[in-house]
């Protein structure tokens, strides 16, 4: 592990203005799946801190009970409460406009639409399926997006891919792709990158973009959608990094850690300025 | 302008062009062996990516075509050939039927990825061994890009939204092979020697067809028969060089007027 406080050489001190917000100072934090232990009393010293701890997250394979409680076993002090998803999130919004979907969505996370009618469906929700993405079931949503007038998709989160102890594996994104190809349409994403998601995080925390920070393991989902809504954000280099992000063409971290501790660590040390 | 031309090659589409299904366009086997009287070299060309060559001739040997098997070029024939130029190991997402013209190619620890329209391959694990593969260099070769396809029980996902999502997924472009590519025309004229000014094409589809071929430079004759919809030869600029009937009405224009 790098010392603590330790900036790794070429990043940028992240907030600037900590010194003199620590009361309303916040974090959005997603942890990679793979999570080691040193991380865990680091996120006690977080939550100890006076910060508003938020978790934000495109896990649309597990409902938020399901995914919590796996926090929980790992030892994160985490609730249902703190968490940012966009299985729910799109419940929301297909209430509101009177949305009957089609899944094509994990068993997984079936259960957060119970409360969804999805006779006579009138729009498609994609969501990772993983072993669920065969080409009958790619071939399902096909269909019903092309026998409706106006066709809708929403994309929970579009991510291309993510990574596994088996190695890296296809995430929602390149199917929306496929399916917008397809139809000649564009899906409407609920989750990361997209600023409704980080904006509805902010809100939940009430706190303004400005107030906030980022922390996670993905250049375009995580640290772009963040500081597109205004927050500054830091890119861990866990999970799904890859060397190549740090020069990535178009999008620049607030800040590179190694993982989530030194994050942590690096916060915590400027907020006690 | 055109007869000035020295006319020497002449391709032409199969399906919708010289049969419909497992039916003749009337008249055509017969214009097939006028044209074959003549000194034009003559290649068959098709999009496919299930049926092999074998499957292809066999069909049009039943409709009593005079057909070798050295004369039929198809999107999958490019696809070998360019694996062949690469030098590369596929990973082969076809259809098992298309199987026999990639025979001698050698499969195993793959560095190379040729998609076409497999759905009993295309699932998650098999589609995340391409993405891992393409992610780690490999070059991606895609039959065709169709987005989907007419099937008896209403429409179907082609493989072009498939080529997407790894494209997507791994910020590569493919390397597509079928109609209405330039290169495809271009490796279907290789065998004949010709350049693809002394070359006319014949076929139902106005965009993959007669436009692909007219883009490398060769003449393209637009067939009212198999996809042909009514005003289709609009959709293209320049217009095709001809439009006509059936097939065998094409044969009878170049006859009087290219030769």
């Amino acid at each position: 592990m790098v010392p603590p406080g330790t900036v790794p050489a070429g990043s940028t001190l992240p907030m600037l203005s900590w010194a003199c917000l620590p009361q309303y100072m916040n974090w959005l934090v997603w942890m990679p799946s793979v999570v080691m232990n040193i991380s865990v009393c680091f996120l006690k010293r977080l939550k100890r801190s006076q910060l508003k701890v938020r978790f934000c997250t495109n896990e649309s394979q597990k409902s938020r009970g399901d995914l919590v409680g796996m926090l929980r076993r790992l030892g994160f002090d985490i609730s249902e409460g703190e968490v940012t998803a966009p299985a729910p999130a799109a419940c929301l919004i297909l209430k509101e406009r009177g949305l009957r979907p089609h899944l094509l969505i994990h068993d997984g996370v079936r259960s957060e639409f119970d409360q969804i009618d999805t006779s006579n469906p009138n729009c498609v929700v994609i969501a990772d399926a993983g072993e669920g993405f065969s080409y009958q079931n790619m071939n399902k949503a096909f269909q019903v997006l092309m026998e409706l007038e106006n066709p809708v998709l929403f994309s929970l989160g579009k991510g291309r891919y993510y990574k596994e102890t088996s190695g890296l594996m296809l995430d929602v994104g390149p199917y929306t792709k496929a399916l917008e190809y397809a139809c000649g349409i564009e899906a409407e994403v609920v989750g990361k990158p997209s600023p409704e998601f980080f904006k509805s995080a902010l809100w939940e925390m009430r706190v303004e973009a400005h107030q906030a920070i980022m922390i996670g393991d993905d250049i375009v989902g995580d640290v772009s959608g963040a500081q597109r809504c205004g927050m500054r954000a830091l890119q861990v280099r866990t999970g799904k990094f890859r060397p190549s992000d740090e020069h990535h063409p178009e999008v620049k971290a607030d800040g590179y850690v190694d993982n989530l501790a030194e994050a942590v660590d690096l916060l915590l040390q400027h907020a006690d300025k | 302008m055109a007869a000035c031309r020295a006319l020497k090659a002449v391709l032409v589409d199969l399906s919708g062009t010289l049969h419909i299904e497992d039916t003749a366009v009337p008249g055509a086997q017969e214009a097939l062996q006028r044209l074959r009287a003549t000194s034009v070299m003559v290649r068959f060309v098709t999009n496919t990516t299930k049926e092999s060559k074998k499957d292809l001739l066999e069909r049009l040997k039943k409709l009593q075509f005079d057909i070798s098997e050295d004369e039929i070029f198809t999107s999958l024939t490019a696809a070998r050939n360019l694996v062949e130029q690469k030098q590369v190991r596929p990973m082969l997402l076809v259809d098992d039927r298309a199987l026999p013209d990639f025979k001698g190619i050698q499969t195993s620890d793959p560095n190379a990825v040729v998609i076409g329209l497999a759905p009993d391959h295309f699932h998650y694990q098999i589609l995340n061994q391409a993405f891992r593969l393409l992610l780690d260099g490999a070059p991606l070769i895609a039959i065709h890009k169709a987005r989907y396809y007419k099937r008896q029980d209403g429409l179907a996902l082609g493989p072009g939204p498939f080529v997407t999502a790894l494209e997507h997924a791994t910020d590569t472009k493919a390397t597509v092979v079928g109609k209405p590519e330039k290169m495809f025309f271009l490796e279907a004229l290789r065998s004949t020697g010709c350049k693809p000014e002394e070359a006319i094409m014949i076929g139902d589809d106005c965009r993959d067809d007669v436009g692909g071929a007219q883009n490398v430079g060769m003449l393209g004759i637009l067939v009212k028969t198999g996809k042909y919809r009514a005003a289709d030869e609009e959709k293209i600029n320049p217009a095709p060089y001809l439009t006509c009937d059936s097939f065998p009405h094409a044969v009878d224009h170049i006859l009087q007027h290219l030769l």
